[in-house]
């Protein structure tokens, strides 16, 4: 095989196509001054044939329809996918979430108006209470309170006495 | 935004916008070279069918992630070479499940076939029928890269540039998988070769 860049150049684009007729020329030309390349050649061009005579393998006439077809049924099934986390947001995910939420709610509502309830109680009731004092005796026989606290205490019991008359 | 010079990646981009129309465009345009591809990796129609259509199943569920940054074709090949390889792969994790694979002591039969509906007389038609054989079995021999960079090399929408991006190596890399490649199959096809039968020299 020869290594000249004329010969490379034009057997690398037979490999992926027929030549011109100026390259078919040239690489005639090149070939009756390069002799020893005339079997590698034949070789080549013999090689670029039998793969050029390959058949192209059978379509079937549907092809592009059954394509069209599953193609619509990814694209269904990749919006179904899509839409999906979307509605199941919308419809359902949120319903059970929300009616505990809702629930969580409303118990917190109840036991707060419950205490308020049972404060309020506490205060008519500690405000009836405060009425009922008026009617208690007034103030004025408290005034000698003191003089009589500092009066000598009351003297200790005679215990002997006690314990006869037991 | 200016329109993309590749008209394919100008239907991308309406495919993106939902266009179904250009979608099908595209699915016409290259059903019969993905065909080809797959078939040529994985030997087997039915299996080259069902990853033709994944392949386009692919490029439309990636519609809405397409960029332009390269040739479409180089996108949609990149596709095709994936699944290929993830196929090859399961089947030789599940060699033993394969029916189909093709046995040893059943080399001389031909897996498929297919009529070549180029005029011929029916002697020349069982010599390329024979021919096309050979040469489909010399390609089935070669390791997945060289044997996918040859197909892809007789795909005339790609240059080596674009052969390498679907490869996933440097230009000289693909040339030299490619040459590689061929090599091989001049060696084992060299009697076929020698005979002219294939139409010989160009």
């Amino acid at each position: 095989m020869s290594n000249d860049p004329i010969y490379n150049h034009l057997r690398e684009l037979s490999w992926r196509r027929k030549l011109t007729g100026a390259e078919e020329t040239e690489l005639r030309a090149w070939l009756v001054a390069h002799s020893e390349a005339q079997a590698d050649w034949d070789a080549e061009a013999g090689l670029n044939a039998a793969l050029g005579r390959l058949p192209d393998v059978p379509v079937p006439s549907n092809f592009t329809a059954r394509v069209l077809q599953a193609a619509e049924r990814e694209g269904a099934a990749r919006l179904l996918r899509r839409g999906g986390k979307w509605r199941g947001w919308l419809r359902l995910r949120w319903l059970p979430k929300a009616a505990l939420g809702a629930m969580l709610v409303g118990a917190g509502l109840l036991s707060y108006r419950q205490v308020q309830a049972a404060h309020h109680k506490r205060l008519v009731e500690s405000v009836a209470a405060v009425s009922a004092v008026s009617s208690l005796p007034s103030p004025d026989i408290l005034k000698d309170f003191d003089a009589v606290r500092v009066l000598n205490p009351t003297p200790a019991p005679d215990e002997q006495l006690l314990a006869v008359l037991q | 935004m200016s329109a993309p010079a590749d008209p394919d990646a100008a239907l991308m981009l309406r495919v993106k916008q939902g266009d179904t129309a250009a979608f099908a465009e595209l699915v016409d345009k290259y059903k019969q070279p993905v065909m080809n591809v797959a078939y040529r990796m994985l030997r087997d129609t039915t299996e080259a069918e069902d990853l033709a259509q994944a392949v386009f199943v692919q490029v439309f569920k990636a519609a809405d992630r397409y960029r332009v940054s390269s040739k479409f074709s180089t996108w949609l090949f990149t596709i095709v070479r994936n699944l290929c390889l993830n196929e090859i792969r399961r089947r030789s994790r599940h060699a033993a499940d394969s029916m189909d694979a093709p046995h040893p002591e059943q080399e001389d039969q031909p897996l498929h076939q297919y009529e070549d509906k180029r005029t011929a007389s029916p002697p020349e038609r069982l010599l390329h029928g024979e021919l096309k054989d050979k040469i489909e079995e010399a390609l089935a021999e070669l390791p997945e890269n060289q044997r996918l960079a040859i197909v892809l090399c007789r795909q005339e929408e790609l240059s080596y540039e674009e052969i390498a991006g679907v490869l996933g190596c440097s230009v000289s890399a693909t040339k030299s998988l490619i040459h590689r490649g061929r090599e091989t199959l001049k060696q084992k096809l060299k009697p076929y070769l020698q005979s002219g039968a294939w139409g010989g020299p160009q």
